[in-house]
């Protein structure tokens, strides 16, 4: 906590933990889960037990609200196999008893509407013979992974596979859903100039490639109502010339405070925004910490397969001098400020939309895990809410921890080690340092043992 | 029936297609490589003496004049009828010892993966001696060459490329001949017949063209050359046709210069008529005559000579027992009083090139003052000076100093005794024949013996086997000039006898 703070931490406990009023949703503190994403499920898309025990441990720790791991609308637009998906009346049953575990520990929880796009890690083998749709043919320039531009045909059944993804949330009882506009995925691949090359109505200016996702918007309204929370996630910057600076930049503020401005549809659209920022995944800013080089060279091999650049990169990582080369450069375009990273492009999203509909919240991501440093968010208007994901990993009961304290004793390191375990491994916190332990055997079983809780109480007991 | 089991995923056949591309780049990035290292990197033999350098190291005349090795080794054999047991010595060529693979002064230069031969500077600037009653040819590397007969190495030439038996068959029977010892294999005759054949007989027969107008002219004869004639033809494209140039200007045959004590040289004004103070200039320009052209020259190699040169010093009399020292002491008074003002002099502390004190040294004397003979004068024209400034033009090299003088330059004269015949031309055989007038001079007389005369300080002079007979009635060859009292050709016998042995010393 800042020494030279005004407030005390029981200032910044009553704004966190003060009620948050969407216009159809409230969430009883201002402590969001963000979405993070674990293999934990059938390999055909049906949830599995290991993903209650996980969305309910988070709720058990005091989160008011989450936001569901990454969730397919359709096979095409996974980004990982044995992800839960929402394709299909026949998932609701599982979602409803999701929402039922957490509602349970008086959580909410969102369901993120996501589809890859061109941005699928390991789309499995019922896309092997796919290139990723997207809104360009152009592949994506860090893995090589392949893309297809959508035809008006093609867009048209995605609209409504997000539509009926809503759908099947609002039946299942769950509390409302996100859009995943940013971070690389399809959303963002229509919506980011740096991306986005058509020369239909689908592209072009910020009006034409936000098109799709306001037809989404609409497409989702029909379905549900407008009583039913919507949120859109989206970038504040793209940076899409991140890691390499001949690429074009992507949106700028203003083109994303426009685009929000358009997708709240004059009262009929969005109830909140989700403020991010890269346009891809993984990106120096998303999520914001390291890039382990070990995990790295271990896990990523599985991508040799999906993506044309993947060998190239693999044996970048695999070279010890040109792996550390280039983990500078991740650490150089990350820039030094992790926690509350994208402040101001929520703040600036949070004053255009507020002089719009002060109905309309904010939430900010990126890092936050200290009571002073979110409240100080929350006060300085920039944002209504924060979500968070690592640092929940890493200290499962963290609501719990900041209504006591500033920030948990083993703060989460942003190594991003669980990011990149998740490839292959179930995920988890695997930082060794955070472990107690008198030796690198007994710290090992600790983070196994807490690696594997998600699997306990096991599906037949 | 097709079967259709087995597909390849579009990443699959996205990485297939990069590495088809990757692999064509690559193939052509080593074409590029191989092409470089074989047909345009160019690979010479480096000697770490600069001795040796001067002798056997290139300057980059291979590349655009040499012949192929092969057809170097080849030529004598094929014509054995003309060039006898001696082969290339049969114009002068020397080596070291028995049993060289080359000759010096030819060196050897890999271009476009066929090793190439040809000349460098030290074929114009060894001289060599023997002593009377003493067998044993000594070599002198720095001074100029007694023996080569540069006109009739280009007339055979000129005369294999019109020989009609000069046939790609015959030529590559006699490389694989145990003579020669080619061993071609069967690519090699394949180049050899199809390109190496054609390029060389081409060049035979364009130096026929070129240098056609040399049949017109009078025998250099061994130890001189046609500076600056085959120079305008070769270089400029002059026409050399009876129309165009002047009998007195088509004879101006001269000896080669010493090359040693360079660095007191610069600034004066020599090349026989003092047409250029830049010693950097001579040496780039005599290279040309020696078979580089602007593009090929190797710079870097004539620089290590020119450094060599720089401070070579100039060889002592051979027999230093001979000198009788009291009359070199009385030549000494002499030479200051009539020779030192244009030649410098030597004392106890050396030479002296101080041009302070020896005013007229390193500059020229006028034609009708020095009065020696006006062919090598004429050669040299204002248009040909105006043809070399623009050599190597765009280049800080780029010739600039060349100009027109009116006479013949004063040289120093360190080393004189190793010089012989004198006048530029070679016309007077002994220092002591140059102190007698003309009328007294030998009129006639042989040049091609290297024996060395320790008295009047020359080579024999009378006729012998391969004795050149040197006429100085002819045409380029006057040995008139250089007397009269100021130039000591009217004082007593004694005296002149004093000034020569005083000039052995030097």
């Amino acid at each position: 906590m800042h020494p030279n703070s005004q407030y005390i931490h029981a200032d910044n406990t009553a704004l966190i933990f003060e009620e948050l009023k969407f216009r159809s949703l409230t969430v009883k503190n201002r402590l969001f889960r963000s979405n993070i994403s674990g293999q934990f499920d059938d390999y055909n898309g049906h949830g599995g037990n290991a993903r209650l025990n996980w969305e309910e441990k988070f709720a058990r720790g005091g989160i008011g609200c989450i936001i569901s791991s990454f969730t397919p609308v359709s096979v095409r637009g996974r980004i990982l196999v044995r992800y839960a998906m929402i394709d299909d009346d026949d998932k609701i049953p599982f979602w409803r008893e999701v929402g039922r575990r957490v509602h349970a520990h008086d959580c909410r929880f969102i369901m993120q509407l996501s589809h890859s796009g061109r941005q699928q890690d390991m789309g499995g083998v019922e896309n092997l013979f796919s290139k990723g749709l997207s809104s360009t043919s152009k592949s994506d320039y860090f893995h090589g992974l392949l893309a297809q531009a959508m035809t008006k045909p093609e867009i048209t059944e995605v609209v409504e596979q997000f539509a009926q993804g809503a759908r099947r949330a609002r039946e299942a009882g769950l509390d409302g859903v996100e859009l995943h506009g940013a971070n690389g995925y399809l959303l963002t691949q229509f919506l980011s100039s740096g991306i986005n090359d058509r020369t239909d109505e689908y592209g072009g200016g910020w009006e034409g490639r936000a098109r799709f996702v306001l037809e989404i918007v609409r497409a989702i309204r029909r379905e549900v109502g407008h009583d039913f929370h919507l949120q859109m996630k989206i970038n504040g910057l793209d940076h899409n010339d991140w890691l390499y600076p001949w690429l074009r930049k992507g949106n700028t503020l203003d083109e994303t405070v426009k685009i929000c401005t358009m997708l709240l549809d004059g009262g009929k659209g969005v109830d909140s925004f989700h403020v991010s920022s890269g346009s891809t995944f993984p990106h120096p800013r998303n999520p914001a910490g390291d890039l382990p080089l070990n995990d790295l060279h271990r896990w990523y091999d599985g991508m040799l397969s999906q993506g044309t650049r993947a060998p190239m990169n693999y044996a970048i990582f695999s070279n010890p001098l040109l792996a550390r080369a280039f983990q500078a450069l991740w650490r150089w375009r990350r820039g030094k400020v992790i926690e509350g990273i994208n402040l101001d492009y929520a703040r600036a999203v949070s004053e255009a939309i507020g002089k719009i509909d002060p109905d309309i919240k904010v939430l900010c991501t990126g890092g936050f895990q200290h009571a002073d440093r979110i409240a100080e968010a929350i006060r300085s208007k920039a944002c209504d809410g924060v979500t968070m994901a690592r640092p929940l990993i890493a200290n499962n009961d963290l609501p719990e921890i900041l209504a006591k304290a500033n920030g948990p004793e083993k703060e989460c390191t942003y190594c991003n080690k669980c990011l990149l375990n998740d490839l292959e491994n179930p995920l988890g916190c695997y930082d060794l340092s955070r472990f107690d332990g008198t030796s690198f055997e007994d710290r090992y079983d600790k983070m196994i043992k807490q690696v594997m809780s998600v699997f306990e109480p096991p599906t037949f007991h | 029936m097709s079967s259709d089991n087995d597909r390849k995923t579009p990443v699959e056949i996205a990485v297939a297609r990069h590495r088809r591309w990757w692999l064509a780049i690559v193939v052509l990035l080593l074409l590029a490589v191989v092409y470089y290292l074989v047909f345009v990197n160019q690979y010479v033999v480096a000697f770490k003496s600069q001795n040796e350098h001067f002798m056997h190291g290139s300057i980059g005349s291979e590349t655009a004049t040499g012949p192929p090795y092969w057809v170097f080794k080849a030529l004598p054999v094929m014509y054995a009828d003309k060039l006898g047991p001696e082969g290339w010595s049969r114009f002068g060529f020397l080596y070291e010892k028995p049993g060289d693979d080359l000759p010096i002064g030819v060196s050897r230069r890999v271009v476009s993966g066929v090793e190439r031969v040809w000349l460098n500077c030290s074929v114009c600037h060894v001289g060599t001696y023997h002593l009377p009653g003493d067998p044993v040819r000594h070599l002198i590397p720095g001074a100029p060459s007694n023996n080569l007969r540069l006109q009739e190495f280009i007339r055979f030439f000129i005369d294999v490329g019109r020989d009609p038996g000069f046939t790609a068959d015959a030529l590559i029977a006699t490389i694989d001949s145990p003579k020669v010892g080619g061993d071609l294999n069967v690519f090699e005759r394949l180049v050899y017949r199809y390109a190496v054949f054609p390029r060389v007989k081409n060049a035979f027969l364009d130096l026929g063209t070129q240098l056609d107008f040399v049949k017109r002219q009078e025998e250099w004869g061994p130890g001189r050359v046609d500076t600056f004639n085959p120079y305008k033809a070769l270089q400029f494209n002059f026409p050399m046709d009876e129309a165009h140039i002047s009998g007195a200007a088509l004879n101006g045959s001269s000896d080669y210069p010493a090359i040693w004590r360079q660095r007191p040289r610069e600034g004066m004004n020599l090349h026989w008529d003092g047409n250029n103070d830049s010693v950097a200039e001579r040496n780039l320009s005599a290279a040309l005559g020696a078979g580089v052209t602007p593009v090929t020259v190797d710079r870097a190699s004539i620089a290590r000579i020119e450094d060599w040169m720089w401070d070579l010093p100039s060889p002592p009399f051979p027999v230093a027992a001979k000198i009788d020292q009291a009359k070199a002491a009385e030549g000494k008074t002499l030479f200051l009083h009539y020779c030192a003002d244009c030649h410098g002099f030597k004392d106890a502390n050396g030479y002296s090139y101080d041009r302070q004190r020896f005013t007229r040294l390193g500059k020229t004397v006028p034609l009708a003052d020095i009065g020696t003979d006006a062919g090598r004068w004429t050669s040299y024209t204002e248009n040909f000076a105006a043809e070399q400034n623009l050599l190597y033009a765009g280049y800080p090299w780029r010739f600039s100093r060349f100009h027109k003088t009116d006479g013949y330059a004063n040289h120093p004269l360190d080393g004189i005794w190793a010089r012989s015949p004198y006048l530029h031309n070679g016309s007077v055989p002994t220092l002591r024949d140059l102190l007698e007038p003309s009328a007294k001079r030998p009129p006639v007389w042989f040049r091609g013996s290297d024996e060395f005369d320790l008295a009047k300080v020359g080579y024999r002079q009378s006729a012998g086997a391969d004795a050149f007979r040197y006429d100085t009635a002819r045409p380029g060859n006057g040995n008139a000039g250089h007397e009269g009292y100021r130039y000591g050709t009217e004082l007593p016998d004694a005296a002149k006898d004093a000034l020569v042995e005083y000039m052995k010393t030097l």
